[in-house]
């Protein structure tokens, strides 16, 4: 345990001397000091009479607004864009752990100490996500605060949306170590997750794309990888749905289904099974 | 007393791409170092050197054979807690500061973060990096960089050390100095296991040794027995001063088989025994020679190496 928790050590303080977790706190704390001192909100009985933006009047016309509306539409859409930006951020910083840890003259410094390999690269890993959970929950749990601060309104899906988050970060950092243990390279972790990012988004559409092929080999291949990469389009929809609760649209409430979950959670065990398998087997 | 480092018909064949030819870099490997001893590991280029204190570290997985740390074998990540390992060209993070550094590797070996603390001061003061200490690595020269290397070696109080070139980049008066820790720590009972190619080094400080060639082990015992086998090769060299040193002398020198050869106003002569020595002695008296120095010459550590070497032409000769 000892041995675990210096090796997460060093991946917090790595993260510190390299400038990425100085600059996500940076940036993060920016952000929420720009809402905090920017957004002023007259609230009269629930609802918004009036709103100021840097000390500008929003136009409201004659009607009120239903805060509770208003205040889960940001957060739903605020929760969506942290998926994706905490999503990239998050493979950026970690994407470097295992391909530097590879490195010839380094390795040895770290397998030569009585850790087995699978624990030294899952503390890697578990370096990461603490890494990751401590930037997605810094910057949702502030806003989160501040909107109850601002309005009143208590909404703890927002803040539990950092589970979602966090899940289909750990999927995706698992592909970014198998690769990393493959190719030691982060250039390639990184654009290799990103690919797979992006590709389980456009094949959210499979049935549609599968229909468009004529080769029916293409339409099994589409429907393939559509089960078999992470589902990163639906577990964008399933942080909005979480958010909005009952009061998003039909539509947006079925995208909170098991089945995302179920195969992105595989996707991610067996990428981080085979990457301890490789770094077990490999000869440094 | 059983062995702290073990090895037996050690084998590793690596391949050399994918599906390329098998390449033998080990062929049946045996050695076993006790505790206390101070033991070389020597060889040219390609010879298994580093093969070999990669698998006992588990940071290579032999093709046959066995390999054990205090009695552990190697796969059992257990085998390392009592052994400390100095890579060549190792890189320690760079935005570590030195305390930093041996904290973390000495918490990865299991000491507590309390018992860290002093030992940390106490190892940094031997090696001469007591004011370093909370400087960052990426700050240090080589030689500081490896002292640095052989204190993270040292900061669990290993049993066994594994040592690859730790004088490489060190000055002569560092060089000395961790001669010298080596031969201390050896003294406590650590069985240190030297990978180098400096023979002056392994001669200066090894107790035993052992010569691998293209992956077995050529030759293997303490120095005084390896430069014996190799003078009980051929005849042994005498260094004579005497003067006058007649061409004369010379002549019969060469008549009574000694093969005189004249090296910076001193003569080299073979002698194949101490009855030979003594026939050319009264020879060099009886034409009025005053002797004023007779010195056998010594076979050194290279001498034993270059002949191994010349005996496999296809691996290259030591630096």
């Amino acid at each position: 345990m000892r041995a675990l928790a210096a090796n997460i050590e060093e991946v917090f303080r790595e993260a510190a001397a390299r400038w990425t977790l100085v600059a996500y706190f940076a940036l993060s704390s920016l952000f929420i000091l720009i809402f905090a001192v920017a957004v002023n909100l007259d609230v009269v009985n629930g609802a918004l009479a009036g709103a100021k933006i840097f000390g500008q009047n929003v136009h409201m016309g004659r009607q009120s607004v239903d805060l509770d509306k208003l205040v889960l539409g940001f957060e739903s859409g605020f929760a969506g864009f942290l998926y994706v930006v905490g999503t990239f951020l998050a493979i950026f910083a970690t994407a470097h752990l295992v391909p530097r840890l590879m490195e010839k003259g380094t390795v040895d410094l770290y397998l030569s100490r009585p850790v087995g390999r699978v624990p030294l690269l899952l503390s890697r890993y578990a370096g990461g996500m603490l890494l990751s959970a401590s930037n997605v929950i810094y910057l949702l749990g502030a806003m989160w605060l501040l909107v109850i601060w601002k309005t009143h309104l208590v909404h703890p899906r927002f803040f539990f949306a950092a589970g979602i988050i966090l899940f289909g970060i750990a999927a995706l950092m698992a592909f970014a170590f198998l690769i990393g243990t493959l190719t030691s390279s982060t250039a390639v972790s990184i654009m290799a997750t990103f690919a797979v990012f992006f590709l389980s988004a456009i094949l959210s559409n499979h049935d549609r794309i599968a229909a468009a092929l004529s080769a029916q080999w293409a339409a099994t291949l589409v429907q393939g990888l559509y089960w078999i990469f992470p589902k990163t389009a639906q577990l964008g929809a399933a942080v909005v749905a979480l958010v909005m609760g009952d009061e998003g649209p039909r539509r947006m409430r079925d995208a909170l289904t098991l089945q995302p979950f179920v195969t992105t959670g595989l996707f991610g065990a067996v990428c981080l099974a085979l990457a301890c398998l490789r770094f077990r087997r490999k000869d440094f | 007393m059983s062995a702290a480092i073990e090895v037996r018909g050690l084998r590793k064949n690596y391949r050399a791409g994918l599906g390329g030819r098998e390449v033998k870099a080990l062929a049946g490997i045996e050695l076993a170092v006790q505790p206390g001893e101070l033991f070389g590991l020597l060889g040219p280029n390609g010879a298994g050197k580093t093969t070999t204190v990669k698998i006992l570290l588990g940071l290579t997985h032999a093709t046959a054979g066995s390999a054990s740390l205090l009695g552990k074998p190697v796969a059992d990540p257990e085998s390392r807690r009592r052994v400390g390992y100095l890579p060549e060209g190792h890189r320690f993070p760079g935005y570590l500061t030195a305390r930093q550094t041996l904290s973390i590797f000495g918490r990865m070996s299991g000491v507590s973060s309390r018992a860290l603390a002093p030992r940390i001061a106490d190892l940094l003061g031997r090696l001469k990096l007591s004011e370093w200490i909370d400087v960052k690595v990426k700050k240090f020269s080589k030689g500081m960089t490896q002292r640095l290397g052989l204190a993270a070696a040292l900061v669990h109080e290993p049993e066994v050390l594994l040592l690859d070139e730790p004088t490489d980049g060190v000055d002569p008066v560092g060089r000395r100095e961790i001669r010298d820790l080596l031969k201390a720590e050896a003294a406590k009972g650590r069985a240190i296991l030297l990978n180098s190619h400096l023979l002056s080094e392994i001669e200066l400080t090894c107790d035993r040794v052992a010569v691998l060639r293209n992956g077995c082990v050529a030759a293997m015992g303490t120095i005084d027995e390896l430069t014996k086998r190799e003078e009980k090769s051929s005849s042994k060299g005498y260094r004579l001063m005497a003067a006058p040193l007649t061409e004369e002398l010379l002549a019969e020198f060469h008549e009574k088989g000694a093969s005189p050869e004249r090296v910076n106003g001193h003569v080299r002569l073979l002698a194949r025994d101490a009855e030979h020595l003594n026939a050319l002695i009264d020879a060099a008296r009886a034409r009025g020679a005053l002797l004023t120095e007779l010195t056998p010459e010594k076979s050194t550590l290279e001498d034993v190496f270059v002949d191994l070497v010349k005996a496999s032409p296809d691996v290259e000769p030591p630096r």
